[in-house]
């Protein structure tokens, strides 16, 4: 159940970059409602099944503890990297979700992450235009093996990243929100790249 | 004015980076909404004289606009840079203030309702309590006040005994615990809403042929209610003709059902369910006969499937009991013809191995009859008969070895 809530929020929050930084034109995003609260997503059917494939690869990974990091990485015309949103995820080792005090106390944490992920744009600086975008997973060396055989059953294909997506040179660190609770720990930062343009 | 709100306000939005709405501000200070608007306004001009990091605002502007040729009462949130192009727009400005302050240019207000949401979440129980919104009618309930409300809306009263117009009301009340009272609304003297899904509910039991003591009861509730429901003006008599008869048998008018009930119910009592008394061939039954257009109707037909039923339940003892058998009776009317019409005779059998083969035959026609059973049976009787004579071999055997006997 951690895995899906951390897959539904993931996704919320990909979008929602994608919307804050102007990766994508506006007009392609309405308003929806996730935490109770209105987020902004995606309506394009392309865009969206990337996104839901990615992450139902990831979702493994994060069910057996193997992910430590899923980044989002706004690449610009180059390919090179500008901004690097980085969700490191940390998952206590006893997990039980039993309580809906639990879930309501964590709905509330992760409608804050949204929040904090809304107002981005006051701490970062613009993007080029015609950026586009990626999603990395950081793994433990053993799950890596395991992701060929996820990769062969979703039939969406996972490569290894390249260096210079993984590391940013001299990147400005912006850290957005952090959050801890019984059933999951995560921290949102930004690595910034000085000059973008 | 104590100017520490000042650094208060520079903290949540330069250091925290956060949206500070006029709601959420007077929430964490304590200060009426009113001046926490006066707050951020000064704090912007502060801000704004000092040359500080560029900041943003959002306005609430509320007045008189014009549009279609109507006028409506219109309030927004409209962000700095759009704020003197909506005034021009209004015909009337009735306020204007600020709404909230935040570093980041907001593209669209759904930040502003979250950040109020969880202002208004934590202090869920004096949200209010700094508002400009009053009503002095507007008391909170007392707990004992609070509790007999939750009371009343779990657990609504029965009415058994409602008239039409508390129909509404206890349709709702039922319908809250509509499993239960199930059953239980058929016992109220309910008009046609309530009969109609009574109608209901007996079909599906007849569609399910199985012999239990639940269905039995509701046979029983059944013909109870029947005899309290209200009946339409109906043609009973003999003479009807097949059209008349074919379309009673259509409508399914509950009168029919009224009126057996009413020289069923009165069996009923005394025989407790498992006594079928044969019904008069003058009485004011109008049980249709299936498939030939014969006008008369001897016998309630909706009593025997369940009294058949009844003594289903209890196969396998050999014990004497009375059973309605469909039975051909021939006479000649008034104008000299012969009218055969099938009726159920209340007869008394043993249940046995015999019984049960030779009776088979015998079954098949009263099966094929049963169907087409006129309107005043309701459906689901008329169901329960067709899959029940056709499964219950055994009982039907049973009643044509009882004749063979004979």
């Amino acid at each position: 159940m951690v895995a899906d809530v951390l897959c539904e929020f993931l996704e919320v929050a990909v979008h929602l970059i994608l919307y804050v930084r102007e990766v994508y034109p506006s007009g392609i995003f309405q308003k929806r409602k996730k935490y109770n609260i209105p987020v902004k997503m995606s309506c394009h059917p392309d865009l969206n099944q990337y996104i839901q494939d990615t992450l139902l690869c990831i979702k493994p990974l994060i069910e057996k503890n193997d992910a430590e990091k899923v980044v989002v990485v706004i690449v610009d015309k180059d390919h090179r990297p500008v901004e690097r949103f980085v969700f490191e995820i940390c998952q206590p080792p006893l997990l039980s979700i039993s309580s809906d005090s639990l879930l309501s106390h964590v709905e509330q944490l992760l409608r804050a992450f949204i929040l904090k992920i809304s107002v981005c744009d006051a701490v970062l600086t613009s993007n080029p235009p015609g950026c586009s975008f990626s999603v990395l997973v950081h793994t433990r060396d053993a799950a890596t093996r395991n992701m060929e055989k996820v990769q062969v059953m979703k039939d969406f294909p996972w490569i290894v990243a390249d260096e210079q997506e993984v590391h940013m040179k001299e990147p400005r660190l912006v850290p957005l929100k952090s959050m801890t609770s019984d059933i999951i720990k995560m921290q949102l930062y930004v690595e910034e790249r000085a000059q973008k343009t | 004015m104590d100017e520490l709100y000042l650094d208060n306000i520079d903290e949540f939005v330069n250091d925290h980076n956060k949206i500070v709405t006029y709601k959420s501000l007077s929430l964490a200070l304590g200060v009426h909404v009113n001046t926490a608007k006066q707050m951020l306004y000064h704090y912007l001009e502060h801000k704004r004289k000092e040359s500080s990091p560029q900041l943003h605002a959002t306005y609430l502007v509320t007045g008189k606009f014009v549009g279609n040729g109507q006028t409506c009462h219109k309030v927004s949130i409209v962000r700095e840079d759009q704020l003197e192009d909506f005034k021009s727009k209004m015909s009337l400005i009735v306020s204007v203030h600020v709404y909230s302050v935040q570093k980041a240019l907001l593209k669209d207000s759904g930040p502003l309702y979250s950040v109020d949401y969880d202002a208004v979440k934590d202090n869920l129980k004096n949200c209010s309590k700094y508002s400009a919104i009053r009503c002095a009618g507007a008391e909170p309930m007392s707990p004992l006040e609070l509790q007999q409300t939750l009371k009343v809306q779990i657990h609504p009263q029965p009415e058994p005994e409602s008239s039409g117009t508390n129909r509404g009301t206890n349709t709702t009340s039922k319908s809250n615990t509509k499993p239960q009272k199930g059953i239980m609304g058929m016992f109220s003297n309910k008009p046609a809403v309530k009969n109609t899904s009574n109608e209901v509910k007996p079909e599906q039991k007849e569609d399910t042929a199985v012999v239990c003591p639940l269905l039995l009861l509701v046979l029983v509730v059944f013909a109870i209610l029947l005899k309290v429901v209200p009946c339409s003006p109906q043609p009973c008599e003999k003479q009807d003709s097949a059209a008349a008869v074919q379309h009673q048998k259509d409508s399914r008018s509950k009168t029919k059902r009224v009126e057996d009930a009413d020289s069923e119910e009165e069996k009923m009592d005394k025989k407790k369910r498992r006594r079928i008394k044969r019904p008069d061939p003058d009485s004011s039954d109008e049980d249709v006969i299936p498939d030939s257009p014969q006008p008369k109707e001897s016998q309630p037909r909706e009593i025997s499937p369940k009294k058949e039923k009844t003594e289903t339940g209890r196969s396998g003892m050999k014990v004497r009991k009375r059973r309605r058998v469909l039975k051909s009776q021939t006479y000649l009317d008034d104008d000299g013809c012969m009218v055969t019409e099938k009726g159920f005779v209340s007869e008394s059998y043993s249940e046995s191995e015999d019984d049960f083969q030779a009776s088979k035959p015998a079954q098949r026609e009263s099966s094929k009859a049963k169907p087409n059973l006129s309107s005043k049976d309701d459906d689901k009787k008329s169901q329960k008969k067709a899959p029940a004579n056709s499964n219950k071999g055994a009982k039907q055997a049973s009643i044509v070895g009882f004749f063979q006997k004979k």
